[in-house]
């Protein structure tokens, strides 16, 4: 199935809400570390909730690049397009 | 596609080989071997020993092409990929010295990850550096401007030709491999293991630890580039021709059902793991889905790398009762890098043995443990409970003293030392650090404390300061070097240590003293050093900035951590509630004192 990033960053904001016991305003920009403040094994649990959602298979490099949900959004649409 | 069988066609030998090269041309003779299974629990690669060696045997004619000399270091991303296996065994042929690195990944972590692996392809003076395509990109950046023969991935070496090498048959290489500690990412040691002690530990593991017999299986998630990982799961399974499951360790992190997934599909027998893994399914496995296992085949199921507290292991134990698992199965063992891996194991089928003692710090020198008898406890009376961690395996002899070197008695804890034909040569290229631990008798100092019981080992206190988060090893010089990095803090202001949080587990804190900050400048640091070492070692951690002299310091005038703790404590005592639910903690100070 073809997403477009806008439904992607949608996506993602609904699994962090989900995640997030008090989950902040979201918006592209927010930084999963700085802002969320998601530790190596709260990284997994999303990293697990969006393979499962979007049926992929993440490799642990792609993750080096990504601090915002821009960059997160950003990686996922080039490996959906790749697929 | 197939995973190997677990019966094998040769008969079993365990382990009685003069080096990793030989007992790999046995294992070839029969049909086991290596299977590596997918984030989804698939079967992705199957590799016998067969195929494994005459794959590694061509590549190590490549190796030797590209103008590597014998003893030259190979370093290699270990990842939990076929690769890994492909590379680290060409070495064993070509006599060179495979080093495994780190492949680990923060969110936003690669300058972090590059700096870390490039420090490590200096420091252990790599020749060739080698890597699984995914991580390529990463090992090509930190190896930039570096002079190595060669880096890249097995395929790019497809067109060397290597039909001058010749590979001798007899033993090739007094090192077998080099290990990096799981110590400091930013002052790494690397420890030398020779082919006779890594042999020797190999054949202590195989007959007396876990005592291999026909129709063991082993599955394993722990990362290659770790002691237990490595020669407790590659190493040793290889060696007693036994048959083993991969699954990737950001994988089980992940999916932590997964483990348990396939020790039921497999049928295996052998599974290790630190007490963290074990209390990683115990908070992500739910009820209704235990009947799917089917556990009763799992009879040793490993504890190490970690102090081990009994209770999520009774948990574990007891939500996985009735599919099977029988906790007679846990078997705490201890062990080191410096010791290539096994120091002691508990006797199988025993399962946990928990010594509870009467008293409060358990890191004093010199105190005897009083046991508990009949559960007679006094009112406000403060009890430990400690795991027995078993005899030291044949060929160890084993010491506990006081800080002035005696040897202490019975129930007395002390420092363990320990002596044997697995102890490593020392540390590579670090001679001083090599004889702080290593004396010239042939005495290693383990860095951690422990007593005696009827001959067992009992570990109380782990090497000092270290931190532990979720499993993994923090050292507190690698978080003071982040906040010495920052313009604001000198060299020797800050100090990291570990306390206790209201649930337990071990949280990471870091203080950090400074002068001449406004409110807006402290909190920006405050928060900059959060990030910092978020990014750069994926914890959460607390930060306190002091005033100036605060920390206290030792007679040498080194920064003290345990001062610094009790000085946090201190401050903080009363608070306790906001400590643990707020990322940073202030102290209540005006910003005209800073």
């Amino acid at each position: 199935m073809k997403r477009d990033y806008d439904d992607i960053v949608k996506t993602l904001f609904g699994i962090l809400d989900e995640m997030l016991e008090e989950a902040p305003e979201l918006d592209e920009d927010t930084d999963l570390l700085e802002d969320l403040g998601l530790d190596s094994l709260a990284v997994m649990r999303l990293v697990e909730a969006v393979e499962d959602e979007f049926d992929l298979a993440i490799p642990l490099n792609v993750l080096a690049d990504v601090r915002t949900i821009k960059d997160f959004a950003g990686q996922l649409q080039k490996m959906l397009e790749e697929k | 596609m197939d995973i190997t069988p677990t019966h094998n066609t040769v008969p079993l030998c365990n382990g009685d080989f003069r080096s990793l090269a030989e007992a790999l041309d046995y294992a070839a003779s029969g049909r086991t071997g290596y299977n590596f299974y997918d984030g989804r629990g698939r079967l992705a690669t199957v590799l016998p020993y067969s195929q494994l060696r005459s794959e590694a045997q061509k590549l190590a004619a490549k190796l030797l092409a590209t103008g590597a000399e014998p003893g030259g270091r190979v370093a290699v991303i270990a990842d939990t990929h076929p690769d890994f296996m492909r590379v680290f065994y060409a070495c064993q042929y070509a006599g060179l010295v495979p080093v495994p690195l780190p492949a680990t990944m923060f969110l936003g972590g690669r300058d972090a990850y590059v700096g870390q692996i490039r420090r490590l392809l200096c420091d252990c003076q790599a020749a060739i550096a080698m890597s699984p395509a995914g991580f390529l990109p990463f090992l090509l950046e930190a190896a930039e401007g570096l002079e190595l023969l060669f880096v890249g991935q097995i395929a790019d070496l497809d067109g060397v030709d290597a039909s001058q090498v010749k590979i001798a048959s007899a033993p090739r290489c007094e090192t077998a491999y080099l290990q990096y500690t799981s110590g400091s990412t930013r002052y790494p040691r690397g420890v030398i293991i020779t082919q006779k002690a890594v042999m020797h530990n190999l054949s202590s593991i195989i007959r007396v630890g876990i005592k291999v017999q026909d129709g063991d299986r082993c599955m394993s998630w722990l990362p290659f580039y770790h002691d237990m990982g490595l020669v407790g799961m590659v190493l040793a399974p290889m060696a007693s021709q036994m048959s083993v499951d991969y699954l990737n360790t950001r994988d089980f992190a992940m999916r932590p059902r997964l483990w348990l997934n396939l020790i039921s599909q497999n049928q295996s027998t052998i599974s290790f793991g630190p007490p963290f893994g074990y209390e990683l399914c115990v908070r992500r496995i739910r009820e209704p889905e235990v009947g799917r296992f089917n556990l009763a085949c799992w009879r040793v199921a490993g504890i190490g790398a970690e102090i081990i507290r009994p209770e999520p292991l009774r948990q574990f134990a007891r939500i996985l009762n009735s599919c099977g698992f029988d906790s007679r199965a846990f078997m705490p063992c201890y062990g080191m890098a410096e010791c290539s891996l096994a120091v002691s194991f508990m006797p199988l089928g025993h399962g946990l043995w928990v010594d509870k003692v009467k008293g409060g710090d358990f890191t004093d020198l010199n105190r005897e443990f009083l046991p508990v008898v009949d559960n007679a406890v006094e009112d406000g009376e403060q009890i430990n409970s400690f795991v027995v961690c078993g005899c030291p395996l044949p060929g160890y002899e084993v010491e506990i003293r006081d800080d002035q070197g005696n040897v202490l008695p019975e129930r007395h804890c002390g420092s363990l030392f320990v002596r044997g034909d697995s102890v490593m040569e020392g540390y590579f290229g670090k001679e001083e650090e090599t004889r702080e631990v290593l004396s010239a008798d042939g005495w290693l100092d383990t860095g951690d404390m422990a007593y005696m019981l009827d001959g067992n080992l009992v570990i109380t206190g782990r090497q000092k300061d270290l931190i532990i988060i979720n499993g993994r090893n923090i050292w507190p010089q690698d978080l003071e070097f982040i906040a010495e990095q920052q313009p604001e803090v000198r060299t020797g202001d800050a100090s990291a240590f570990s306390i206790n949080g209201r649930d337990g587990s071990e949280k990471a804190v870091l203080v950090v003293q400074c002068r001449g900050l406004d409110v807006n400048a402290y909190s920006d640091l405050a928060h900059r050093l959060h990030g910092l070492v978020k990014k750069e070692m994926g914890i959460e951690c607390l930060v306190e900035l002091v005033p100036r002299n605060t920390l206290p310091r030792t007679t040498s005038g080194k920064l003290s951590r345990s001062g610094a703790r009790s000085g946090f404590m201190a401050r903080h005592t009363g608070s306790k509630a906001s400590l643990s639910e707020t990322l940073y903690s202030f102290p209540e100070i005006s910003a005209q004192a800073i």
